[in-house]
């Protein structure tokens, strides 16, 4: 899917900072019978990437990217109406980021990809700290835990965190995802049982809409 | 050089045993403190990070110590010269030199040898020799890669 003239849109409106504009684009995109996935995959995510490269480049400053961050997160919460399902399931999934992981864009996508899967979700956002998230964890007693790692070295974290969720709940079915797991970085969790990889919010979806046949 | 050439050679790099990792790990934050310290008593420090960016330069040796923990423990050689790329081009892009690499690079060295015992230095050193040995390389990529 080529979207270049929406992307291009989309990230002059958050440069400029306008939250109107990038919404206009936004809606338009999805008026044109594009998916909830189509849109964050390929018009949000790819526009994230690019600001991220602005910074990296030295062209953009740390402020310009929060400035656009938080912009794409009220978007996201503007179309909640499109995401939240009437007939929710019992199930019930977890979402958020790793203990010192800042980003949460990706997870909260995650968190919407859940919900138009009809299931229950409780999203905690970035940098959710071990010990909480497994006693929240065991208070709710979820079907499914999602986490989600955007940086290499927080590798250390997220194996510690599955190790003390697989030693206190062994059954639960835990999904990852992130672009720290790129490159085969995601290899060591065959070691681990009820431990899924999902590259991408497509294939998360097709996970999901499985589970869901197999109810 | 290209990636294919540093891939053979990162190849060649060993992974390290967990009581490397531990050790490295825990001392972690005692390196980067050294490491802060030493490199602010440079008086040429802003010719070598660029003026305002003395927060990005101890950003960048809390990072570091947290992602060689990774490599060592979860040895990727992809990642480690991508990132070196990411982080070459970065920090360039915000006014560091070139010469940042080396200083940094031979600080971590000095430091590691004060500080980790000599079994653990000896298996964990020839990562920094290997980044050392191809500064050029990563310039070089970087920049191609802007």
């Amino acid at each position: 899917m080529n979207q270049e003239t929406e992307k291009q849109a989309l990230l002059r409106a958050l440069l400029k900072g306008s939250r109107e504009n990038a919404s206009q684009v936004i809606k338009q995109f999805i008026d044109q019978d594009h998916t909830i996935i189509d849109l964050y995959e390929y018009l949000i995510k790819e526009t994230m990437y690019e600001i991220g490269y602005l910074w990296e480049t030295g062209k953009i400053s740390v402020a310009t990217e929060h400035l656009a961050s938080a912009i794409v997160e009220n978007l996201m919460n503007e179309i909640y109406h499109l995401i939240a399902t009437p007939e929710k399931k019992e199930d019930l999934a977890v979402i958020c980021s790793i203990e010192n992981e800042q980003h949460q864009i990706g997870s909260k996508m995650v968190s919407d990809v859940y919900e138009m899967n009809n299931w229950n979700t409780r999203y905690l956002g970035a940098n959710t700290p071990k010990n909480d998230l497994i006693h929240f964890v065991k208070s709710i007693n979820p079907k499914m835990l999602a986490l989600s790692m955007s940086l290499f070295f927080h590798l250390p974290e997220l194996e510690s965190t599955l190790q003390t969720i697989k030693k206190e709940l062994p059954g639960l079915l835990i999904i990852i995802g992130g672009q720290g797991l790129k490159h085969g970085s995601q290899d060591f969790l065959k070691n681990y049982q009820n431990v899924f990889y999902k590259p991408d919010l497509f294939s998360l979806d097709s996970f999901l809409k499985t589970q869901n046949q197999h109810d | 050089m290209t990636k294919d050439v540093l891939t053979e050679s990162a190849n060649h790099l060993s992974q390290a045993c967990c009581e490397t990792i531990e050790e490295y790990k825990n001392k972690s934050s005692l390196l980067v403190s050294k490491m802060n310290a030493s490199m602010l008593k440079k008086s040429n420090l802003i010719n070598i990070v660029g003026s305002d960016n003395i927060e990005m330069m101890k950003d960048n040796h809390a990072n570091h110590v947290q992602f060689i923990s990774s490599i060592l423990k979860y040895k990727n050689t992809a990642v480690l010269i991508e990132t070196i790329i990411w982080v070459f081009r970065t920090y360039r892009s915000h006014g560091f030199s070139i010469e940042y690499w080396s200083v940094q690079l031979n600080e971590w060295i000095n430091i590691l040898k004060e500080e980790l015992s000599q079994n653990i230095f000896d298996e964990i050193i020839p990562y920094y020799k290997w980044m050392l040995l191809n500064i050029p390389s990563f310039v070089l990529l970087s920049e191609q890669n802007t």
